[in-house]
């Protein structure tokens, strides 16, 4: 009897009213976010859904027109380019991007003096790489008379306008993209520390040699982490529109060579008065990415190795 | 995730936008009421330069001195971002009461509803010291959406210093043609061993094309609208650009879409870098402030011998009035004060293009000094023909698309023919799409 006072008393005190009063302060901390959430993130983005069924012209009420925008992306050559673009961009950028972050967390991984300092200064351009203002000094850069040209003058070769000729302009952006590796590199750095020195250590005095180490012992063991960058940063660049819409001007060119696909979804729906269209398109977006994502995780089961 | 942020402000906009339509299908108030007793505040957007900003400022404060309840509030922007703002916030219900516009949006705008007819506002605003040519050119479906601020012709703008340091004589523009401009730039380009290109190339901005079409005797739209610009004459166009750079008469393809895209101050006249380029009139001032040098206006070649002179006074610039202010009637008396106002027009001059009020252009014809003066005279100088349309609805983007189609060519990705078959089609695709 007196136990089960006990017990009630216990409760009373710790599991009943405080708990419930503590529940209700998180839920009012929580509140701007969740209120946020609805209105400024799946609010619109059922309304893009509606929307996306729709001729909406910006000025006047949009008008019901079934699949009529789906339809019209099947005969879109710009959007197909605006494709091409960036299945490009993502195919080429995101591998190259993910191996310079791997390469240099290796090395950092080994013990470098200054290791907090270089590991800031290479992961400063996956700050800014995004920002308009790296963007317009890749312009400088890349420009006719830019600091690239500069340099190739000083041994002799004639440079050319590298972001405005339809050739290279995309180049330029990977190498943009490539350059912000630092937010995989630090994850990578994190996850080498988590693989025991002592598997180096056994493999060492068995005769494996360093690039064995590294193949049969860091890459199965970093797996989970080189999947989970991948993932991140596959989504991540189908996403990239800041580099392309200010190198460019808006106009995704030359030749619609940087045309990513969200600066033409961007076009047609403010440029164009078409955001019927481009909600279709932002759509569509969302499927292309889902569908990378899945056949990612379809492919992980055969290459990422869980330890436990 | 940063889909979901990226993409958050777009969508914010539509929902407020929807919310917005749904809620209020109204127009705003009645242009012909009587003003307000209460205080009043008006926005006024614009696009432009510093100086435009500034002499903007002076003249809303004298307008405000004089009507002590009218606040009026300036949001300026450059040119491009004004379109992509101007389009969300009309879309969001939220459009600035007074809105500088453009003959490539007017249509866009006032078929859709956006403008206020200003026919309606007769009460504040006269338009009775305007050119009748002038006039016409801001009305859109037989009304008034629009009043023309300014005029400017399109020119050939000549470094004359340059001419000199390379002992070349100034072309007659009486009577030149393309060939001879083709020409004298070959010689320029040839004595300055390329430092120096003759011509700065164009195909970036609507006004080339319409010269083009119009001395051969076309027009880019007929009165409904429809593109029926001859293919051969687009061809002709872009390969008369091809010709100039394989010859090195204009920049290298990359310089020079560089420069197009970086704006007046980076472009070949304004670094001294090409002797002649294609310009408004109006823009000589800007020009000559960047350049440091002497520059000239020249008419057209071509125009002496086309069947039609090519020429034509485009209105640089028009004032409109949303069709949702809420104080129509305080907007049209600023309106007013902007287009019959001696004392605004002396602050303003010709940096909104050679005034189209007659009256005021000629009570600034004094004023007016150096280029200022220069662009005004050559508008007197000029023989033109009729205007062309209005850019028809859903063709605002023309310029964009003519940009993509002479880089296509430039770099060799089409032949002129190409270009031109694909340009008409998707500008045609465009407005048939905007219908």
């Amino acid at each position: 009897m007196t136990a089960l006072g006990e017990l009630q008393r216990l409760r009373a005190s710790r599991g009943g009213p405080p708990r419930k009063r503590e529940n209700k302060a998180a839920f009012l901390f929580l509140l701007p976010w969740f209120a946020g959430l609805l209105l400024i993130t799946a609010g619109p983005i059922a309304v893009s859904l509606v929307l996306g069924f729709t001729d909406y012209n910006l000025i006047q009420p949009p008008e019901f027109n079934g699949l009529d925008n789906f339809n019209r992306m099947l005969s879109d050559e710009r959007l197909h380019s605006a494709l091409r673009v960036t299945f490009t961009y993502v195919l080429v950028s995101v591998p190259l991007q993910l191996a310079c972050a791997l390469g240099l967390a290796l090395l950092l991984d080994r013990g470098l003096r200054g290791l907090s300092f270089y590991r800031s200064a290479f992961y400063l351009p996956s700050l800014l790489g995004s920002s308009v203002a790296i963007a317009v000094l890749w312009q400088q850069i890349f420009g006719a008379e830019g600091m690239v040209n500069q340099v190739l003058g000083l041994i002799g070769v004639q440079g050319r306008g590298w972001i405005s000729d339809p050739s290279t302009a995309l180049s330029t952006l990977i190498v943009l993209n490539v350059w912000t590796f630092g937010a995989p590199m630090v994850i990578f750095l994190a996850g080498l520390r988590q693989i025991p020195v002592m598997y180096y250590e056994a493999a060492a005095v068995d005769g494996a040699n360093r690039w064995t180490q590294f193949r049969k012992i860091t890459v199965p063991l970093l797996s989970p982490i080189i999947f989970f960058n991948l993932v991140l940063q596959v989504i991540h660049a189908f996403q990239s529109f800041t580099q392309a819409f200010v190198v460019s001007g808006g106009s995704g060119g030359p030749s619609d060579s940087t045309l990513f696909y969200t600066l033409y979804l961007y076009q047609r729906g403010f440029n164009n008065f078409d955001m019927g269209y481009a909600s279709a398109l932002a759509w569509l977006l969302l499927v292309i990415i889902a569908g990378f994502t899945a056949v990612n995780f379809w492919a992980a089961k055969r290459w990422v190795f869980y330890d436990d | 995730m940063r889909y979901t942020r990226r993409s958050a402000l777009a969508l914010a906009v539509l929902s407020t936008a929807s919310a917005a339509l749904a809620a209020c299908g109204k127009d705003g108030g009645n242009a012909n009421e009587e003003l307000s007793k209460d205080p009043v505040t008006l926005r006024f957007t614009w696009w432009g330069a510093d100086a435009r900003h500034q002499r903007t400022q002076q003249v809303i404060d004298l307008f405000q001195k004089a009507h002590p309840t009218i606040t009026v509030k300036g949001e300026f922007k450059d040119w491009n971002g004004y379109w992509d703002s101007l389009a969300t916030t009309v879309a969001a219900n939220d459009a600035p009461d007074l809105i500088q516009m453009d003959e490539l949006y007017l249509a866009s705008y006032a078929e859709r509803g956006a403008l206020l007819d200003l026919g309606t506002a007769s009460k504040y605003l006269t338009t009775g010291d305007f050119d009748p040519n002038a006039l016409a050119t801001g009305v859109v479906k037989g009304k008034q959406y629009a009043l023309p601020v300014g005029l400017a012709a399109y020119s050939v703008v000549v470094n004359t210093d340059l001419l000199a340091q390379y002992n070349i004589a100034l072309p007659d523009d009486s009577k030149w043609t393309w060939d001879d401009l083709k020409n004298l730039g070959a010689q320029i380009s040839k004595a300055s061993g390329g430092k120096v290109t003759g011509v700065q190339s164009w195909g970036f901005d609507v006004g080339g094309v319409n010269i083009w079409a119009r001395q051969a005797g076309a027009s880019l739209y007929d009165d409904n609208g429809k593109v029926v610009v001859p293919p051969q004459a687009l061809a002709a166009y872009w390969q008369y650009l091809a010709d100039l750079a394989k010859d090195g008469i204009a920049p290298a393809p990359s310089v020079t879409i560089e420069r197009a895209s970086a704006g007046l101050d980076k472009s070949g006249t304004a670094t001294n870098n090409s002797v002649f380029g294609t310009w408004w009139n109006t823009q000589l001032t800007s020009l000559t402030k960047a350049s440091g040098k002497n520059l000239k206006l020249l008419k057209l070649p071509g125009d002496a011998q086309a069947a039609s002179p090519g020429a034509y006074f485009k209105p640089s610039m028009f004032w409109s009035v949303s069709s949702r202010s809420k104080h129509p009637a305080e907007a049209a008396l600023f309106v007013d004060f902007l287009a019959n106002s001696q004392e605004a027009a002396d602050i303003l001059l010709t940096d909104r293009g050679v005034p189209a009020n007659k009256k005021i252009r000629a009570g600034i014809a004094a004023k007016l000094t150096g280029t200022d003066k220069a662009a005004a005279d050559y508008l007197d100088a000029i023989k033109v023909g009729k205007p062309p349309r209005v850019t028809p609805k859903g063709a605002s983007n023309v310029e964009a698309i003519l940009k993509r189609h002479t880089e296509d060519v430039l770099f060799g990705r089409a032949t002129p023919q190409q270009a031109a078959e694909k340009f008409i089609a998707e500008l045609q695709a465009e407005i048939n799409a905007a219908a």
